[in-house]
């Protein structure tokens, strides 16, 4: 353990052990301020919270890409036995910075339980089961991490995973956290936590707080079930070892592959290289990264002059989101103008329509995604109006994925000169030939056009009730999936007619 | 395209030519009639028409040769007859000119500009006997039709042995005309040269070798590799390529040269289907563009010029990006593009951004990218333009391995001697027209290609009104 402390990364090292610090004086401070609370809030929160932390510990590892200390691997050449080696090894486990944490809060947790009328030895057996189980999930996944995944974790990937997170849990953080509990605890998380308290994630605090409650026909199920986790959790880590020991990593996926960047990780096809290539040109191009700083900041800004205006706080709030969505949508309408005379590449490759115009769009969703998935909460979280979900993301997902499939279509048949590369993005193009530019305009309108019955299901939400809210989120969807697909075809299908007119534009452009 | 090749040569030989007129012209004309002075001296006669008959001889050689003259046959022949008449007056200072023409011998393109220039200078004092000499070697060389062709391969015969007959030897290009065929022949040339050109350098063992190489590209019909027919390319009311006709057999090394603005650049993007003709056929080793243009596309390799490629990837990220969309498996572009990075020199850069790259290193990555799918066609648009020595070398002995597997290569450069040395059929455009088609040999007519060239695009006579410049201001 001090042994990380040598080495270059002592600082990060260091601010690494006082985030966990805090984390863990933060989680055990909770815990033990539930003591108070009444039985069901309490029961709710850590089931819940339990059923986080083996999640974070099955999952986090796989997410970090940390370097196992105790990978079995390294201690083959010891010639240790291998039937002895998963216990030696989750037992070490215990002896880390995290389990130090974990130990902690498990102290905290039976406390906790001792106040909220667990009898000690329920309670003891709990910790002592979670701390387990937590423990030998951590090595789990570390060990499915150095199985599946390359030792090198690539920052692209990297960068997917945060993205992945941000979509999942930043939404739920918002939800749980907008709820009014007042100590009562909305039907809907307490089922949901009941049903968790069931499964091998909750089993452990559910069996714990079961008891306390007096329920026994839980506390059997919960009981069983946990025992069950911990050696299913025992049998698969065993496994893994005796499999880490004796099977060598697949040759082909050590291959060297490193120096591609996105290339290395999006199939290995046309659109791959298209998507890979697209955001590449996404991250290093000024010109597109400006477009896509844009978008948020017109999105919020579009709510202040409607405030001064005097429309009520409540719907001015809900303006950004579907304005965001729209302009996301919009912003690929002229992407293959953006290639300039690099375009000949595509058109001399007989490069299929469908999949150019598929693969431009994935930068554009990559960042659009994680930003409507903080967009929407919040804004919903502002207006207290969570009932607005489903119809929020099905307008979200129209006005998105419809200007998307609007795009393509556009970017093919009208483009028109931009700056080009290595230009200032906002220096007005110079052609010989100046060509009216509608293809903006047709975007949005179009877009909004499509969209007008998702838009009116909407509006009809907020006005009358919430028989509207279902049918406004599958229309939506429908919607915005109906129209990018047919978009992405029709563009893919005049690009398969008409490269060489494109060609013909960037030359002259 | 570059023009930096031909300016500096009209350059230099204008003011040369002002200065010492007529001494020069009568050197000049001896220098170039080194090729005919062999079948002179096969006559061995002194006679006061041995000069005419050597003229017609090889003119009449060359005329069976090089059949794509007829554009400006008319105007050659004027010039001829003009230059004919001019010489038989000078035929005195000959021999004292001889030894300036040896000293000279060196310098064949100054030399071709000149003749040209001496020719329309000649035009002007144009004198009535002139007619009648035309006439006389008309006679003649319809009974010295058939002169052998030695001529052609004996461009570099020594000069000095040319003194007894030096005048003729302007007349070649322009004397064979009027003679051998009074109505110039534009259309019959690219109606009948692409059938003879098959035969003469079939590849059909190779062509079957290639084919076992590329894997997905069924067996093209015919052995040529490029079918052109009446291609016609307009840019708004300009017409870029005027019904041009070419035939490239496969296994063959095509270059395409020509002046600026000539169409090269055009002829090439419509043969790589990045533009769209406006009339005309194309065929790919079988394939008809216009019906399946996919399919097409996948037999060829195409390096543009001019053009921008995505140069903000890496050097690796781009030969994958080129062999993705071509539908190569990645480990195969993994193992291609670690070959062509080391076979073009480029290993050392393989993680630095294209853009970092010099605009020779950028070619050599943009030609590895069209070579990574293993195409049976090669479509080079200025394939040496700012490549150093060394790596053009490496890239000359690449494509004519290409080649010699049975590989079709076409290419257009201003590098007349390179396209002589690697080329094994030339074609001249100009004007968005084919002026002369053939083996190296043929279309060169016992000059230098690049004499040859100037010659046909007729440029290096047209250099008057700078008069100003010769007078220096201060």
């Amino acid at each position: 353990m001090l042994g990380a402390l040598r080495g270059d990364r002592v600082v990060r090292t260091i601010a690494g052990f006082v985030v966990l610090a805090a984390v863990t004086v933060a989680v055990c401070v909770a815990l033990l301020s539930l003591a108070d609370a009444p039985l069901p809030v309490a029961r709710t929160v850590i089931v819940l919270g339990g059923a986080a932390a083996v999640l974070g510990f099955l999952v986090g590892p796989i997410l970090t890409g940390t370097a196992d200390q105790l990978d079995p691997r390294r201690f083959r050449v010891f010639g240790v036995d291998v039937r002895a080696m998963p216990w030696i090894l989750a037992l070490g486990a215990l002896v880390s910075v995290p389990s130090i944490a974990l130990a902690a809060v498990a102290v905290c947790f039976v406390i906790t339980l001792v106040a909220l009328g667990t009898p000690p030895i329920f309670a003891i057996l709990a910790a002592v089961f979670g701390v387990l189980s937590l423990a030998i999930a951590a090595r789990i996944g570390m060990a499915v991490s150095s199985l599946l995944l390359p030792e090198r974790r690539s920052r692209e990937l990297t960068a997917l995973f945060v993205l992945a997170v941000i979509v999942v849990a930043f939404p739920a953080a918002v939800f749980f956290a907008s709820l009014e509990w007042d100590g009562l605890v909305p039907d809907a998380v307490a089922s949901l936590a009941s049903v968790i308290a069931s499964t091998p994630f909750g089993a452990v605090p559910g069996f714990a707080l079961a008891v306390a409650a007096g329920d026994a026909a839980g506390a059997w199920l919960s009981g069983v079930v946990a025992l069950v986790t911990v050696i299913a959790l025992g049998a698969f880590w065993a496994w893994l070892v005796a499999r880490l020991l004796t099977h060598t990593d697949r040759p082909t996926t050590t291959r060297e592959r490193s120096g591609l960047g996105w290339f290395g990780l999006l199939p290995s096809n046309a659109f791959g290289a298209i998507a890979a290539r697209s955001l590449v040109y996404w991250s290093r191009d000024r010109r597109y990264l400006v477009n896509v700083v844009i978008v948020p900041i017109a999105g919020v800004l579009t709510v202040f002059p409607l405030l001064v205006a005097g429309v009520p706080l409540y719907i001015a709030a809900l303006v950004p989101v579907p304005v965001m969505a729209l302009f996301f949508g919009w912003l690929p309408h002229n992407d293959a103008a953006y290639d300039s005379t690099a375009l000949w590449i595509h058109v001399a490759s007989g490069v299929r329509g469908a999949a150019d115009r598929f693969g431009r769009l994935v930068p554009i969703a990559l960042v659009a995604l994680p930003v409507l998935a903080i967009a929407i909460p919040v804004s919903l979280a502002l207006v207290e109006s969570w009932y607005l979900l489903m119809p929020m993301i099905g307008l979200a997902a129209s006005l998105f994925l419809g200007g998307l499939g609007v795009s393509s279509i556009l970017s093919v048949t009208s483009p028109y000169a931009v700056s080009r590369p290595g230009d200032s993005p906002f220096q007005q193009p110079q052609r010989s030939a100046s060509r009216a530019g509608y293809a903006p305009a047709i975007g949005f309108i179009a877009t909004l056009v499509l969209s007008a019955p998702t838009i009116w299901l909407f509006v009809m939400t907020i006005l009358e009730d919430d028989a509207y809210n279902p049918a406004t989120f599958w229309v939506g969807l429908a919607t915005g999936v109906v129209v990018i697909a047919a978009g992405a075809m029709i563009g893919g299908r005049v690009w398969d007619r008409g490269g060489e007119r494109l060609m013909e534009f960037v030359e002259t452009a | 395209m570059d023009d930096h090749d031909e300016q500096p040569d009209v350059a230099s030989a204008a003011p040369a030519e002002k200065k010492a007129a007529t001494t020069r012209t009568s050197a000049v004309r001896i220098v170039a009639a080194r090729p005919t002075k062999k079948p002179a001296g096969r006559a061995s006669a002194p006679r006061t028409t041995a000069a005419k008959a050597a003229a017609v001889k090889s003119a009449s050689a060359r005329n069976d040769s090089v059949k794509a003259e007829s554009a400006d046959a008319e105007n050659k022949a004027k010039e001829a007859k003009a230059a004919a008449a001019k010489r038989a007056a000078a035929k005195a200072a000959a021999a004292r000119a001889a030894k300036a023409a040896a000293a000279r011998e060196a310098k064949e393109k100054a030399q071709a500009e000149r003749e040209e220039q001496e020719a329309q200078a000649a035009r002007e004092k144009r004198a009535a006997q002139a007619l009648a000499e035309a006439e006389a070697a008309a006679l003649v060389a319809q009974e010295s039709d058939e002169a052998p062709e030695e001529p052609i391969f004996r461009p570099s015969a020594p000069a000095a042995t040319s003194e007894p007959e030096p005048e003729p030897a302007p007349a070649p290009s322009a004397e064979p005309e009027p003679a051998a065929n009074p109505d110039p022949e534009p259309e019959p040339e690219p109606a009948s040269s692409p059938e003879p050109e098959p035969e003469p350098e079939p590849e059909p063992d190779a062509a079957a070798a290639a084919e076992a190489v590329v894997v997905d590209v069924h067996a093209p019909a015919a052995s040529d590799a490029i079918v052109v027919r009446g291609l016609v390319k307009d840019f708004g009311d300009q017409r870029a390529v005027n019904a041009i006709d070419l035939t490239v057999p496969a296994g063959s090394f095509y270059g395409i040269v020509g002046p600026n603005g000539a169409g090269k650049t055009t002829t090439l993007s419509v043969l790589a289907g990045l533009l769209r003709a406006d009339a005309g056929e194309v065929e790919i080793c079988g394939i008809d563009q216009a019906k399946n243009p996919l399919g097409a596309k996948r037999v060829m390799g195409v390096l543009p010029d001019r053009l921008r490629t995505f140069d903000r990837l890496t050097g690796r990220q781009l030969l994958h990006y080129y062999g993705l969309l071509r539908g190569l498996s990645a480990d195969v572009i993994e193992k291609r593009s670690a070959d062509l990075m080391r076979a073009f020199d480029l290993a050392g850069s393989v993680g630095r951004v294209v853009s970092d790259y010099s605009a020779g290193m950028t070619k050599k990555i943009m030609l590895a990218g069209a070579m990574i799918h293993s195409p049976r066609v090669l479509v080079l648009d200025e394939p040496f333009e700012s490549v150093d020595p060394v790596s053009s070398a490496v890239i000359l002995d690449i494509l004519r391995a290409y080649v010699d597997h049975g590989g079709t290569v076409i290419l257009s450069s201003h590098g007349m001697d390179l396209v002589e040395r690697v080329c094994s059929r030339v074609a001249i455009i100009v004007g968005g027209e084919v002026l002369a088609e053939g083996t190296v040999d043929e279309v060169r007519a016992g000059q230098t290609l690049e004499s040859r060239f100037v010659e046909l695009s007729g440029g290096a006579s047209e250099v008057e009104g700078l008069e100003w410049l010769h007078a220096f201001s201060d």
